[in-house]
């Protein structure tokens, strides 16, 4: 304790010295130099501006752009996910319907009803959610070439990027017809044109066209789930096909064109069974088969992503009994869809009717659009789940591009074009007989082509476009009255155009 | 030792036979008085403190007899039947007491120090009341609410105008939010900031430290006071000042509240039979009945509890002083499974190391622990059919043990297996310590240099087991069905953990002296602030063995069945340094005037705003001194205040908030292999900056009648431009559809109105009827603008939606901020029917044939009303009699609406074959709940009793070992005056995105509670 005391008086004497000036003086110094450095501390964050300027960074923009073509929440991706694109250009047709159930579920606000009897708006959900998707989309896609291009990358990876951007753009065209372009990453607003169908149609035509022979042949592997030529040739046959729908003009010829590129040297064949008679997911799984599938989408529910195509489908119980959780009850498909279907096409054990393990009963006819039962309707077993999975997501990927639909486009484009009838009929006679039917008999006509189309694509996301295209898309249906022409186009998001008072509204809206 | 008694009078005159007269005289009367005189004892103490008094005058009335208290504040004196006792002291009011047949007197004193001379803390310094230009509202703890508290901040509740403190339900830990002066930012914050004896924080700093150890609360309301705090001041700053020792007191005090609480209201669900019935009518599948009869609110509840206790001892010498405390706050909620513990030592003491020089040190140590099971535990139970039993004998899955659940519905819920089976729960250890050195260069010259630091380490951890029932805990695996043999990987362990380390220093030279008439207080202060933040979580699935403790074996997980963000971690800091100067001048004590300037550097500013100035002025003028109101005898005080000042507030800004980033989102499937993605994740935004709130305010301080009719008046109006917001940007050009800016603007005013009146104060009785009101309107004034070329054209934005289906659809929009309305407007549909359907008619306004759908501005939709109170109010009672006293807290709001969503999604009959509804949402009559409308709009008007204690001082003269005892008696929430058909009408009033919605709130309770309060 003394020699605490001594210590202490030390101290003492020298604080009533005036040193104390001193020190107050060095501590406002102190203080004063060290405390102005305001800087922020970046801690596991990139700088957008340096990552995208290293070489890791360049490559990350590319792969960037991928993980928006995958499902997500929020409408996001190409298929799987709900609210987005998928359901957008699947629930307006004739080849899937949510009927509100007797117990309530699915009303949701009547957001699915609206979907199927074209009453949609401006607002709905599904067309915003698709709209911020695709432009998010875009943007990843300019900023990638930006970047490419700048860093002098493999011109096969500029390529991909410009297809990729072009394959969204198409989507727009296709959805919106008339909207903003641009393809940089710096664009003042009042400067951003948007220009019509034709013309994003031009645009897209022309960078399938530059860029397409550019892309890699390899399937599979590294490859799996990107563009890759032959990709790029299905796409170019896609838009070639609705040609006449977007600019007026047909392109049939170049829509065979793109075809035969894929045929004649892209090496693809029909797998010899898309169905088993149990009605499984056959080649919908969880990897596709490079032999069939042109362009996959890569989904794995341990990844966050999700498909939930056959997990929306199945009734509650069912789910549980094959899946240990509960399946949502929802999508279903309206019963003049599966007449369309002959008893012994192997394709019609897709969809599940009658006894069911669970103790379900699925029942053929829908009753209602906003009562319906609650085991009414068949459901698909398509996207039949596999593992892993959740009462949230499974993991099979989705076919953007398939063999068989480049079969049955070349097909109707020859009949389009008037052409040789018996080259297209052997064309859908392929697809047939993997379905275990025989050769068509009699003169293929265009409407078979079209039957031919639904059997074999359904809840594949083309549905929308072949209506539109041959002309259904409008008429009256079960449950819907003949609509509009207006809603072969969707309205801008009344978001966007509260965004962007200068973007002009499709009509009708 | 007792004072014996003596004769005051000490200057006699007179000659000596007169002086021999007297003392025969007085020695008469002693014999004569004493055949009817009695001895009376008793002590005396602090009317509010309970401390005794030595040295206090007491006097026979009208005699010159008198004696004067001990050492022990006891006295003893003789006196007769029908004579009154006086009891003096310095700085307290006489106290007279007739004296009746009883033989123990003991008394209360009350301070005599006028109102206007107490020190009131303000902001880096102390002003006497009576001084202050700016508006400050100043509670001391003898003011404070009593009984269950569990917060600080349940103690000023209802104490002070424009100072609204809002508890949305009880759940155990869950502090009440405050408001100052109502919402004056919509995402930036609205967070008084807290200054704990010179500590800043955040409002969970208010949790970290002990509310009975709180010795004053002062609030600074107006810009002029809070400008002082520049970029953080703009929502209002509460300063809180705990006790300290006294030097020459030795004391011990313990308190402790027990209380018992039940659910004051709960909502009138169908019972099973009358479900059945309801589903019968409807047509519900029979299926749908599994034979049950549960009252699932009834399963999941109990009585709650709440135990306070507080042990401090404190002393000291003259260079010495010190005080110590522990305490501990345990709740067990009315949910089961809900619990808080919240443990809190402290130490404070003061060393004058010379006479220049004093040092003090503050220290102060908290561990809270609470297990979580909140208001949505509420919502699943009451949601679920009556029909459903808990428990079933024949489980169809082996994971979830015995409870039931119905295969048939999506993602069915136990609620009692999810609360019973629940771990989830954090401990946060928090840890803040602080150092003054305080030296006097010279006379009124002082320096002091300020450092603290606080810690807070949060852990938590959660073990969500199958058998809770919840979908994402099972079947991580493949079915497990009864007929299983092999038991598959399920549960979900989490840890995770964020630990804060916040520093400050400051240093601070204080110019104070008077010269003549001339009073000046100059101040200037340099201030620099470090905060970082860091933290990580970790999430693992799948264990073989179903077991709470697979929180402390998380490598026993199924490694194959990570998710992308299972593992996650994070940092960031923030810096900010200021200078600030003040001058206070006053001539007179009669004209004071106020300047204040600070410049603010933060670096969560964008780069081209790094640093802020903001200045203040202030002006009073002491009427009352004034020689022309001499003769206004009825006017006591009179003061007229005015101020200006500019304030900031950078709450809504976090670390690297302005530069365009690119981070990890996600993993993206590349190359054949899944890779970690990377996207932008922010806009840029180099301008980003603080918003500014600029107040200008003019109050009219008073006292009347002597000092018994005392209040203030205050009027402000300021607006917040700048205002920070999340506004939406096309998507083409920018990469992310938000970009957060300052934009837009924000009114605010207001008009605030505090009074106490001393009714009665005659012998035993003593009466005051106080309280407060305040007005208060705010409007969003402007939400457009420009950025950079693009029109940022923000106007019915919504500010909460449904959520009664759990469908995101536009017309579920409630709550808007619509420009020139008050923030939070409910923009409705209006209901004009239910259809034999059940669907609901909504009025078509426009007359166009069409309702539109959709949120932003629709003309079938109308302003419905709003979510802010128009008007709160308090009225604060007292009264004391001989050793009882009373106090009584009534709070009101006014003018406001209550959307309740709550009851929207329990009257969905439509749902009923899945859930169970409202008994009356069968008269109702509504399916589905397809819009937004009036129809589940309410008045959200109260008025509730929210605190009345009595309490008993017990007369402790003659006991040995303790100087003072108190009992006390409160009832918390006795009884709510509403017509909202709710379970209470106090829902969030925060500001925030849904604010003024119930979407289902934790139960408020109602409090029985046993208070005790004792000094050694």
């Amino acid at each position: 304790m003394r020699t605490y005391k001594t210590d202490f008086r030390d101290f003492k004497d020298f604080i009533q010295m005036k040193n104390i000036y001193g020190l107050i003086i060095v501590m406002v110094a102190a203080v004063a130099s060290g405390c102005t450095d305001l800087e922020e501390g970046i801690y596991g964050q990139q700088v957008a501006d340096e990552f995208y300027a290293s070489d890791i960074g360049v490559n990350a923009a590319l792969a960037s752009v991928y993980n928006e073509v995958r499902g997500d929440w929020n409408g996001k991706g190409i298929a799987g996910a709900d609210r987005g694109w998928y359901d957008l250009n699947e629930t307006c047709t004739d080849e899937m319907m949510f009927p509100t159930r007797s117990d309530g579920a699915w009303d949701d606000n009547g957001i699915w009803r609206a979907m199927y009897t074209h009453t949609w708006t401006g607002s709905q959900e599904f067309i915003g959610n698709t709209w911020n998707w695709l432009y998010r989309s875009i943007y990843k896609t300019n900023l990638s070439v930006e970047l490419l291009e700048g860093a002098g990358a493999d011109p096969a990876q500029i390529a991909e990027a410009r297809v990729l951007r072009a394959y969204f753009y198409y989507m727009l065209m296709d959805g919106w017809g008339s909207v903003p372009f641009y393809t940089g990453t710096d664009v003042v607003i009042e400067e951003l044109p948007q220009l019509s169908r034709a013309e994003i149609f031009d645009f897209v035509v022309n960078e399938l066209e530059t860029n397409v022979d550019l892309l890699p042949e390899t399937k599979g592997g590294s490859f799996y789930g990107r563009f890759n030529k032959w990709a790029g040739y299905a796409l170019l046959a896609k838009i070639n096909l609705n040609a006449e729908v977007y600019t007026g003009s047909p392109r049939w010829s170049q829509a065979i064109t793109a075809c035969d590129a894929i045929i004649n040297n892209g090496g693809f064949s029909l797998v010899s069974d898309l169905y088993d008679n149990a009605g499984s997911q056959a080649i919908f799984g969880d990897e596709m088969p490079n032999q069939e599938v042109i362009l996959s989408v890569f989904v794995d529910a341990n990844d966050a992503p999700r498909n939930i195509i056959g997990i929306r489908t199945l009734h509650g119980p069912h789910g549980n009994a094959l899946f240990g959780f509960s399946t949502w009850n929802g999508a279903t498909v309206h019963q003049d869809f599966i007449n369309r279907y002959s008893d012994d096409d192997k394709r019609k054990a897709q969809w599940l009717l009658g006894s069911q393990p669970g103790g379900v009963n699925y029942t053929l006819n829908i009753s209602s659009l906003t009562s319906a039962g609650i085991e009414e309707g068949a459901r698909s077993a398509k996207f039949l789940p596999v593992p892993p999975y959740s009462g949230e997501s499974a993991s099979n990927d989705f076919p953007v591009f398939r063999y068989a639909d480049v079969l049955l486009t070349k097909a109707e484009a020859i009949l389009r074009n008037g052409g040789d009838e018996a080259a297209a009929r052997a064309l859908v006679d392929e697809v047939r007989n993997r379905a275990g039917l025989d050769n068509y008999n009699g003169a293929m006509t265009l409407n078979e082509v079209y039957n031919e189309r639904g059997r074999e694509l359904c809840w594949e996301g083309h549905r929308r476009q072949d209506m539109i295209r041959y002309g259904t898309f409008t008429a009256a249906r079960s449950f819907k009255g003949a609509s509009s022409d207006i809603y072969k186009l969707f309205p801008i998001p009344s978001d966007a155009i509260a965004n962007n008072d200068r973007l002009v509204q499709n009509p009708g809206y | 030792m007792k004072a014996d008694n003596y004769n005051l009078r000490t200057k006699q005159t007179g000659s000596g036979w007169f002086r021999l007269l007297t003392m025969l005289g007085l020695l008469c009367a002693t014999f004569i008085v004493n055949a009817q005189e009695r001895t009376v004892s008793g002590t005396v103490s602090d009317g509010e403190t309970n401390e005794t008094l030595p040295g206090v005058t007491v006097l026979v009335k009208g005699t010159s007899r008198g004696t004067i208290t001990d050492m022990d504040g006891s006295y003893k004196i003789s006196v007769a039947d029908g004579e009154v006792l006086t009891f003096s002291f310095v700085g307290y009011e006489n106290k007279d007491i007739t004296v009746g047949n009883e033989s123990v007197v003991n008394v209360g004193l009350r301070l005599s120090i006028s109102e206007l001379q107490e020190i009131v803390v303000v902001g880096y310094g102390t002003q006497e009341k009576g001084d202050l230009t700016g508006s400050v509202a100043s509670i001391s703890s003898k003011d404070f609410n009593q009984g269950p508290v569990v917060s600080p901040l349940q103690q000023i509740s209802g104490k002070a105008a424009g100072v609204n403190i809002n508890q949305v339900g009880s759940e155990p830990g869950q502090a009440p939010s405050i408001r100052v002066r109502g919402i004056t930012s919509l995402i930036g914050g609205n967070d008084p900031l807290v200054v704990v004896d010179g500590i800043q924080g955040n409002l969970a700093l208010l949790n970290q430290i002990p509310p009975s150890e709180i010795k004053s609360v002062e609030i600074l309301k107006d810009a002029s006071a809070t400008a002082i705090y520049g970029s953080r001041g703009a929502a209002g700053v509460i300063l809180i000042t705990t006790k300290s020792g006294q030097a020459g007191q030795t004391q011990i005090e313990y308190s402790a509240v027990l209380s018992r609480e039940i659910i004051a209201n709960e909502y009138d669900m169908l019972t099973a039979d009358e479900w059945r019935t309801a589903a019968a009518q409807r047509g519900v599948a029979e299926s749908a009945d599994y034979g049950g009869n549960t009252d699932w609110f009834d399963a999941i509840t109990r009585v709650g509890s709440t135990q306070t206790h507080n042990l401090a001892f404190s002393g000291g010498n003259e260079s010495f002083t010190y005080r110590a405390s522990a305490t501990a706050i345990l709740q067990e909620g009315i949910i089961n499974n809900s619990n808080s513990e919240n443990y809190i030592a402290r130490f404070q003491g003061t060393q004058k190391l010379s006479d220049k020089l004093t040092s003090t040190i503050n220290l102060n140590i908290s561990s809270l622990d609470r297990d979580y099971n909140n208001g949505g535990r509420i919502a699943e139970a009451i949601t679920r059919r009556p029909t459903d039993p808990i428990y079933t004998d024949n489980p169809l899955f082996t994971d979830v043990g015995s409870y039931f659940i119905d295969p048939n519905s999506f993602s069915y819920i136990n609620p009692v297996a999810r609360t019973e089976e629940i771990i989830d729960g954090d401990l946060t250890n928090n840890i803040f310590t602080s150092l003054r050195l305080e030296y006097e260069i010279f006379d009124g010259l002082t320096a002091t240099a300020f450092g603290s630091w606080r810690k807070t380490n949060r852990e938590y951890q959660s073990y969500v087991s199958p058998r809770t029932t919840r979908e994402d805990a099972r079947n991580l695996g493949e079915t497990e069905s009864v007929n299983d043999i092999n038991q598959l990987p399920d549960g979900i362990a989490t840890v995770a953990n964020d630990v804060s380390d916040e520093k400050l220093y400051n240093l601070i030279l204080n110019y104070k002296k008077d010269f003549g008439d001339h009073s000046i207080d100059v101040l200037g202060v340099n201030e620099w602030q470090k905060q970082v933040y860091n933290g990580g979580s970790s999430t693992v699935r799948g264990f073989i063995v179903d077991d709470p403790s697979n929180i402390y074996a998380m490598q026993s997980a199924d490694a194959t069945l990570y998710r992308q963000g299972d593992i996650s971690s994070y940092k960031n800091d923030r810096t900010l340094a200021s200078f600030l100067g003040r001058v206070n001048y006053s001539y007179m004590g009669k004209y004071y005037a106020s300047a204040s300037i600070r410049r603010d550097g933060s670096s969560v500013f964008g780069a081209n705003n790094k640093w802020a100035n903001f200045y203040a002025g202030s002006l009073a003028w002491r009427i009352s001194d004034e020689g022309f109101m001499d003769a206004v005898d009825v006017i006591d005080n009179l003061k007229l205040r005015v101020g200006y000042g500019e304030t900031g507030n950078q709450q809504g800004l976090g670390a690297l908030n302005s530069v365009r980033l690119a981070n990890n989102d996600g993993t993206t499937y590349f190359g054949g292999t899944v890779i970690p993605n990377y996207s932008i994740t922010q806009n840029e935004n180099a301008d980003l900056r603080w918003e500014v709130k600029k107040m200008f305010n003019a109050g009219l301080d008073f006292g009347f009648i002597k000092g018994k009719l005392t209040g203030a008046i205050d009027a402000f109006t300021g607006v917040t431009s700048d205002l920070l917001f999340d506004y939406e940007v096309p998507q083409p050009p920018y990469p992310f559809g938000t970009i957060k800016a300052n934009v837009g603007e924000v009114l605010n005013q207001g008009l605030e109105l505090s009074l106490n009146y001393i009714t009665v104060d005659q012998g035993d009785w003593y009466v005051t009827l106080g309280g407060n009101v305040s007005m208060n309107r705010t409007e969003v004034q402007e939400l457009n603008g420009s950025l950079n070329g693009v029109p940022l054209e923000t106007d019915y934005v919504v500010w909460g939606s449904g959520g009664t289906t759990g469908v995101a659809s536009t017309n579920n929009a409630i709550s808007h901020l619509i420009i020139g309305q008050p923030l939070g407007s409910f923009y409705l549909f209006k209901h004009a029917g239910v259809d034999s359907n059940g669907n609901q008619i909504i009025d078509d306004l426009d007359g166009d044939g069409s309702v539109e759908d959709g949120n932003r501005e629709n003309d079938d939709r109308y302003l419905a009303g709003q979510a802010l109170p128009k008007v709160t109010w308090a009225f604060t009672p007292t009264a004391s009699y001989k050793n009882f006293d009373l106090s009584v807290l009534v709070r009101g709001a006014h003018g406001h609406q209550i959307y309740n969503a709550r009851r929207a999604t329990l009257s969905a009959l439509g749902t009923l074959g899945q859930s169970n509804v409202l008994n009356s949402a069968l008269e109702t009559g509504v399916n589905n709940i397809t819009y937004a409308s009036d129809l589940w709009l309410e008045k959200g008007d109260y008025v509730r009793l929210e605190n009345i204690t009595l309490g008993y001082n017990f007369n402790t003269t003659s006991w040995s070992f303790v100087e003072s005892l108190r009992l006390s008696f409160t009832a918390n929430n006795l009884f709510v005056i509403t017509e909202y058909t709710g379970i209470d009408p106090e829902i969030s009033t925060s500001g925030g995105s849904g604010f003024g919605i119930d979407y289902g709130i934790y139960p408020r309770t109602r409090n029985f509670a046993v208070g005790l309060n004792a000094t050694f």
